[in-house]
């Protein structure tokens, strides 16, 4: 299959930067895959499981959440806030958040002003064990 | 005389001595921290400079619509986000970026979101508005850290308490030059290049709802990274003063032993002339 170039980046590291054969990525309005020769496209990502297909054919996925995700002149840029492939999940910290973030909304009322960032650790944590499977 | 005096000498060897030792340790502290703080900063650079394009290429597409965090407005208030150091001992780091800031901000009125103990206590003392004050320590300040910190910027420059955004940090540019830059955050500015043909682009969302989601997390992301680069500066820099004051302490340890041995000599002649002396009458 045909590849392009490809390039994860996280404030704190770039995690890809090599070809791949296929991402797919959960957008702010859902699940997109973008294949090689992809149309110039940008669109704001959301809380959801990633999937890389390498040159090799080899599928990973992943726990991506927050930022851009651009494709220009056929190469595409993931720029997420947090992007965590499954082996390097902890399993026992995605369970600790998303108890205390349960405890937190419980708490809460739904127009506090931190009721939608306690919302997003919520969806992080069970985006993560979900990709820990 | 001679005595008292070879007594003084000795004690000012010891002291100067035990400052050596610390100074010497402090050299050493910095060169260990030094390799982790540079593998920080390198990892970081990706980030900021593909979504700074990214951010350049939408704020293109959003010529002339209104978009809160491009659009100018008349500037009655300044941020400054002033990146300096926990801890003195560093040469000028610190200094060069308060003398940085003065030399920038004009008769704008300003307050500081400062980040480092001593740029804490500086703009406390000097009475300026803070924004917050509990980021003493630039070295433990995580992706986590920049994030909470680009949402307040960000949302108080939406709420017009202020009306540009100013970074103050300091820039590694090699073991021997750090450079203090003040960078303009918000509002946007504007590219500088023509319009390319990214007008082909399809956005998801409007260019303008996307640019406002995607502003605050290139603002975290920039901000980690002039951590990242400052804090390398503030260790590359200390180094280097303890460095000058070690080598400084060694050179005023053999000046001080040579009077001392000057002295001790001295004395030694004194008496054998007395002596010599005594033994003639």
């Amino acid at each position: 299959m045909a590849v392009f170039h490809l390039q994860i980046v996280t404030p704190d590291r770039m995690v890809y930067d090599g070809d791949a054969e296929r991402v797919i990525l959960r957008t702010a309005n859902g699940d997109v895959c973008i294949l090689a020769r992809h149309i110039d496209y940008a669109a704001p990502l959301g809380i959801g499981e990633a999937r890389v297909t390498d040159a090799q054919g080899h599928t990973r996925s992943a726990a991506c959440s927050g930022g851009l995700l651009s494709v220009s002149n056929g190469e595409a840029r993931v720029i997420a806030t947090t992007f965590e492939w499954a082996d390097e999940i902890d399993a026992a910290r995605a369970a600790a958040a998303q108890q205390a973030a349960e405890e937190k909304l419980r708490t809460m009322q739904r127009d506090d002003v931190d009721y939608a960032l306690a919302e997003a650790k919520l969806k992080r944590a069970l985006i993560r064990q979900q990709v820990k499977g | 005389m001679a005595g008292a005096s070879m007594k003084d000498i000795k004690l000012r060897i010891k002291s100067v001595e035990s400052t050596m030792q610390i100074t010497k340790a402090m050299q050493l502290v910095a060169t260990s921290k030094l390799r982790r703080a540079k593998e920080r900063m390198e990892n970081s650079k990706p980030y900021a400079q593909i979504s700074s394009q990214a951010l350049r290429a939408a704020v293109q597409r959003c010529a002339g619509q209104s978009v809160p965090f491009v659009q100018e407005r008349p500037v009655k208030n300044r941020l400054y986000i002033v990146i300096a150091g926990e801890r003195g001992l560093a040469g000028g780091y610190n200094a060069n970026v308060f003398k940085a800031l003065a030399a920038h901000c004009g008769d704008t009125p300003y307050c500081v979101l400062p980040l480092g103990r001593k740029a804490i206590e500086k703009y406390h003392h000097a009475g300026v508005e803070l924004l917050d004050d509990q980021y003493g320590r630039v070295e433990s300040l995580g992706v986590k850290a920049c994030y909470r910190l680009s949402r307040m910027v960000a949302a108080g420059y939406l709420q017009e308490r202020y009306d540009e955004v100013w970074l103050v940090y300091t820039s590694f540019r090699s073991m021997m030059s750090q450079e203090v830059q003040v960078e303009k955050l918000l509002p946007v500015p504007p590219a500088e290049e023509a319009p390319q043909r990214n007008v082909d682009t399809v956005y998801e969302m409007e260019p303008a709802e996307t640019l406002e989601r995607f502003v605050p997390d290139f603002l975290a992301g920039r901000l980690y990274s002039a951590l990242c680069d400052s804090f390398v500066s503030e260790v590359a820099s200390r180094r280097m003063a303890m460095d000058s004051a070690t080598k400084n302490a060694g050179a005023m340890i053999s000046d001080l032993t040579l009077r001392y041995n000057r002295a001790r000599q001295g004395a030694i002649t004194q008496e054998i002339t007395e002596i010599v002396a005594g033994a003639e009458e």
